[in-house]
């Protein structure tokens, strides 16, 4: 191994690095994006705005169509705390920890649980 | 040493290449609120714009469809066919007038085990809340349960309820209806393949890019954890499925579940069965008819599927499980309930 390296330049030691750090990098790129501890989405007129997962108690605020609306989690459930809109729906479900809530007139929608199952395509039930 | 450092290198530029690699771009898949639940559309499409536009123009349907029967808003025709029960007939668009012709019917090859005038007893119950009505109050109810009492009138697009009273909810099928309605909007847009999912009612047509047909996941009606389990899973093509389950608005009370899924004929939660799950050819059938046999009970309610041609999987109250032996081919077990 020693006499291997000593045959190499120092260009293909800066190669061999810059290769490493990208490969490294990549891996941790995609086990970001594949999080095996997302299993909250949050998404305003059908685009995702949040992702997280019910491990860390916290409040999020996400700015819905008619103004923000507070969303909480603790201790591995999830709410709808506060929105701006008229019956209060989304807020009247209470916590959950599996299924999604909806906020129509926000069009903001918390999943958790279903729908993030990655094996299959829809989920019925 | 040459040797050596080429081919190093050639395996970590593949490793940070195949770490970002992506999904088959040809599927595209859209979520909406709409309908007070979560609508899912996944499209097999040449390109981003074929398959946004065909999923707007689906989604749109399914809008104008939700707003029309939304029994909770005043201004849906349904809302209005309840305001004029017992006073008058309410003229109303094809798609309403449809779904209503499709509950009845399911209502009929039922017995009425699946019966849309609940609508009286549904507002009784508070699941939110965990308000059960008494039982004065359920039996004042129970007579203007009677989906014989619908007077659909095809030629002129009326509807009249005969009861003063009487309201139609068409909860237990409009999911199903929209989902097939946004299908076929998909196929005129030229979408050959691709799956619906109107809360837990999906519609599947065509195959995957990988020629395979789509896998839906039945949920575990008694899951222990956090994360939605799957309990198995059923590869479908060019039909549709639906879910009914005691697990989705329930609370419990002295030791007891109640939940959401009501009997027409006793106005109590049905009590034999954890959830029952339909496939068939289109989505308005598999959503009415879960709920049918979860009503009906494991024994009735399978035989009830298997006359009407339908696969079943129901999971019974003790957590044993039943299904068509045409559905068996089509599943793959997880675990057990």
């Amino acid at each position: 191994m020693r006499r291997a390296l000593s045959n190499t330049t120092i260009a293909d030691r800066i190669l061999f690095f810059i290769l490493i750090v990208v490969s490294c990098a990549g891996m941790f790129y995609s086990r970001d994006a594949l999080s095996q501890g997302t299993d909250v989405v949050i998404e305003v007129g059908g685009k995702s705005v949040y992702a997280t997962s019910l491990d860390a108690n916290r409040e999020i605020p996400v700015e819905g169509t008619h103004g923000r609306a507070i969303v909480e989690i603790r201790d591995g459930k999830i709410r709808m705390k506060e929105a701006r809109c008229d019956n209060h729906i989304c807020m009247k479900q209470g916590w959950i920890t599996q299924g999604t809530i909806v906020c129509l007139p926000n069009s903001i929608v918390v999943i958790t649980g279903g729908g993030l199952n990655k094996d299959v395509d829809a989920v019925t039930g | 040493m040459k040797k050596i450092s080429v081919a190093v290198s050639t395996i970590l530029i593949l490793a940070a290449f195949l770490s970002c690699s992506r999904q088959d771009d040809s599927v595209y898949k859209k979520s909406m609120p709409l309908m007070d639940t979560i609508v899912s559309i996944t499209v097999v499409a040449d390109s981003k714009e074929i398959a946004e536009k065909a999923m707007a123009e689906a989604f749109g349907k399914i809008d104008r469809f939700g707003n029309r029967v939304n029994f909770y808003s005043e201004k849906s025709e349904l809302s209005e066919i309840n305001r004029n029960a017992g006073i008058r007939r309410t003229t109303v668009s094809p798609e309403t007038l449809d779904v209503i012709e499709k509950a009845v019917h399911a209502s009929e090859k039922s017995r009425g085990a699946f019966d849309p005038t609940i609508g009286p007893i549904v507002k009784l119950w508070n699941f939110a809340d965990k308000k059960m009505p008494s039982d004065k109050e359920i039996k004042h109810a129970l007579p203007l349960v009677n989906y014989r009492d619908i007077i659909v009138d095809t030629n002129a697009s009326t509807v009249l309820l005969r009861k003063e009273g009487m309201m139609l909810d068409l909860g237990g099928i409009a999911k199903g209806y929209a989902a097939d309605m946004a299908v076929d909007t998909l196929l005129k847009e030229g979408i050959r393949s691709g799956l619906v999912s109107v809360a837990g009612d999906i519609r599947t047509f065509g195959l995957k890019p990988d020629s395979k047909p789509w896998t839906i996941g039945i949920k575990n009606p008694r899951q222990t954890g956090t994360k939605d389990e799957i309990i198995a899973k059923a590869r479908l093509t060019d039909t549709a499925i639906s879910t009914s389950g005691d697990y989705e608005r329930y609370f419990i009370s002295d030791g007891k579940r109640y939940h959401h899924l009501l009997d027409p004929k006793t106005g109590f939660p049905a009590g034999t069965c954890r959830s029952v799950s339909i496939v068939s050819d289109k989505a308005a059938d598999t959503d009415a008819f879960s709920t049918a046999v979860f009503v009906l009970g494991p024994d009735r309610g399978m035989k009830l599927a298997t006359d009407l041609g339908m696969e079943a999987l129901i999971i019974d109250i003790n957590g044993n499980m039943h299904s068509t032996d045409g559905l068996k081919e089509k599943l793959s077990f997880e675990k057990g309930p």
